[in-house]
């Protein structure tokens, strides 16, 4: 009866949305680091 | 007896369709369709003339016209258009009733026909070559802001006159269940939305065109910018509930998927009408007028609400689709249910590219773009360009093209004609506008201004700017995609306009 309302391959599917989410913030902040150098 | 002559039964759905609910949402689709087609042939000519192999193919004149035109065709009129069609579908075809006052909602077409048609004769004209948000003090002629406000004035009505027809489905019980079908809470979400962004229209477009006659003399460019984004990126999130709500209509209908925990996606809709608004506040991020503190507020801590509800139901759709394919018994991995899916149905494909671009490219992208440190860098560059184009040109786009492909059948009782080549379509859209927003993003990393006509030569000025030829590259890119994206898109008209003249009848 519950495996009938699992979603296991959408549940990785959006594990991987999270990880590209996370690596896109992390490139884009690491990006603003290098234009903005805290001397 | 009248009231059942005016009522027929699909033989697709079994849903009852009322003919005068037909005949506005055939009205207003086959505008839509054309708007689009009118869109696409200014985008060709804006792509073309960004696009290193062959830049500045037509004058800056007539490239501000094209931009002008190009970006009123697709994010509005196309769109705005289409969902009108949807509206009268979610109201009086799923609700098994009848539109509340046809001759009003005829009146309203005529509004934003006439509308829309004379802001594209104005814009090509070159009456009112002052782009989409039609800053201050870029003035237009008086006619262009005229016809916004018929347009806007149009929608509006039809808004109302789908609330109105949904309490009348109630009186008329014909459809008793104490919850809207989740299609058509969607589409009420995104009605609710667009009253408000209507309003806010008419708060700054009234008075613009009161100064474009020169009656008032003066209109202060910050205020004009603060209530333009009002109106402007929330128009767009209109776009992004009725493109969620396609797909929850498209899950159904092409696999059986069924909208499992509906109050979650309920409430996630409800998440967009209570914040998605105050999300349009990011194009203000430059801006001297909002406090820093309550930029960081909103950006960094209100927005994201917003963005819960597009992940719950980036979440919910394919669920909905697992189960469903489960059910049919692709049971075995992980993915036996994906590689098995009807990739081949291009109302399916066209879902899931949707779903796709949305997320991984224009979702994912708005969120790092609305935050206040990185707008910094990416605000007025080609990024932004690309972010709204992986969002409301593909992913919004790809939805309404895939929920064509059952509208032609449902509605205008038509088979879809060259359907071999129909199954390409989504894909040649899809990955042409991945190429097309994935450029420009790129590209814009690298500081490739936006809106900008002549960024290879700068017209011969002398101060000019050495760009890195890693942003040609991607440029190039970009042009290639917008061609083969251009291509889907001339399938898609050419395929509903012969299916609607000379498809087979639907028995």
């Amino acid at each position: 009866m519950g495996s009938d309302y699992k979603a296991p391959g959408t549940f990785v599917l959006a594990m991987i949305f999270l990880a590209t989410f996370i690596a896109f913030y992390f490139m884009n902040f690491k990006y603003l680091s290098s234009l903005w150098e805290v001397r | 007896m009248a009231l059942e002559q005016d009522m027929r039964t699909c033989s697709i759905t079994g849903l009852k369709v009322h003919k005068p609910a037909e005949n506005l949402i055939k009205a207003n689709a086959v505008f839509a369709v054309v708007c689009m087609l009118l869109g696409g042939v200014l985008a060709l000519a804006v792509a073309l003339t960004r696009w290193p192999v062959t830049q500045r193919i037509i004058d800056s004149d007539l490239f501000y016209r094209a931009l002008t035109g190009h970006a009123l065709d697709m994010l509005i009129a196309w769109i705005i258009f289409f969902e009108m069609a949807g509206l009268y579908f979610g109201s009086a075809v799923l609700l098994n009733g009848r539109v509340a006052a046809p001759k009003i909602g005829w009146l309203a077409f005529i509004l934003m026909a006439v509308g829309g048609l004379t802001i594209n004769y104005e814009v090509v004209m070159g009456h009112a070559t002052v782009m989409f948000t039609s800053y201050v003090p870029l003035q237009a002629s008086p006619l262009y802001y005229l016809s916004v406000i018929l347009f806007a004035v149009g929608a509006l009505i039809v808004c109302c006159l789908f609330f109105a027809t949904i309490v009348k489905a109630r009186l008329d019980g014909t459809y008793t269940n104490p919850s809207l079908p989740l299609v058509t809470f969607g589409l009420a979400c995104a009605a609710i939305i667009a009253v408000v962004t209507l309003a806010h229209g008419a708060i700054i477009y009234i008075p613009t065109l009161l100064w474009s006659l020169g009656i008032i003399q003066h209109i202060d460019p910050m205020t004009y910018r603060v209530i333009w984004w009002a109106l402007g990126h929330p128009s767009q999130q209109i776009n992004v509930c009725a493109m969620i709500s396609c797909w929850y209509l498209l899950g159904t209908l092409t696999v059986g998927a069924k909208a499992e925990n509906q109050k979650l996606a309920r409430t996630a809709f409800v998440f967009y009408v209570l914040f998605i608004n105050v999300a349009s506040e990011h194009h203000l991020l430059v801006d001297p007028v909002i406090s820093p503190a309550h930029k960081v507020w909103n950006t960094g801590y209100v927005m994201h609400l917003a963005v819960l509800s597009s992940m719950i139901h980036a979440l919910k759709v394919p669920a909905g689709i697992e189960k469903a394919l489960r059910r049919q018994g692709y049971n075995n991995g992980l993915f036996e249910w994906l590689k098995k899916a009807p990739w081949g149905n291009p109302s399916f494909s066209g879902l899931m590219l949707s779903l796709l671009i949305f997320g991984f490219m224009g979702g994912i992208t708005g969120v790092i773009f609305g935050t206040e440190q990185v707008n910094l860098t990416a605000h007025n560059t080609w990024r932004i360009t690309g972010h709204f184009h992986a969002t409301v040109a593909s992913g919004t786009t790809l939805a309404f093209m895939a929920t064509t492909y059952y509208i032609v059948p449902i509605i205008f009782q038509r088979e879809m004609v060259m359907k071999g080549l129909l199954k390409f379509q989504p894909w040649l859209f899809g990955i042409g506008m991945i190429l097309m927003a994935g450029g420009q993003m790129l590209a814009g990393i690298y500081g490739i201004p936006r809106r900008h006509y002549d960024i290879f030569t700068f017209g011969g000025n002398p101060l000019t700017v050495a760009w890195d030829p890693t942003a040609m590259l991607f440029m190039t890119i970009f042009g290639v995609g917008a061609i083969i994206a251009i291509l889907g898109g001339v399938i898609f008209v050419l395929t509903v306009v012969l299916s609607i003249i000379a498809g087979k009848k639907v028995a």
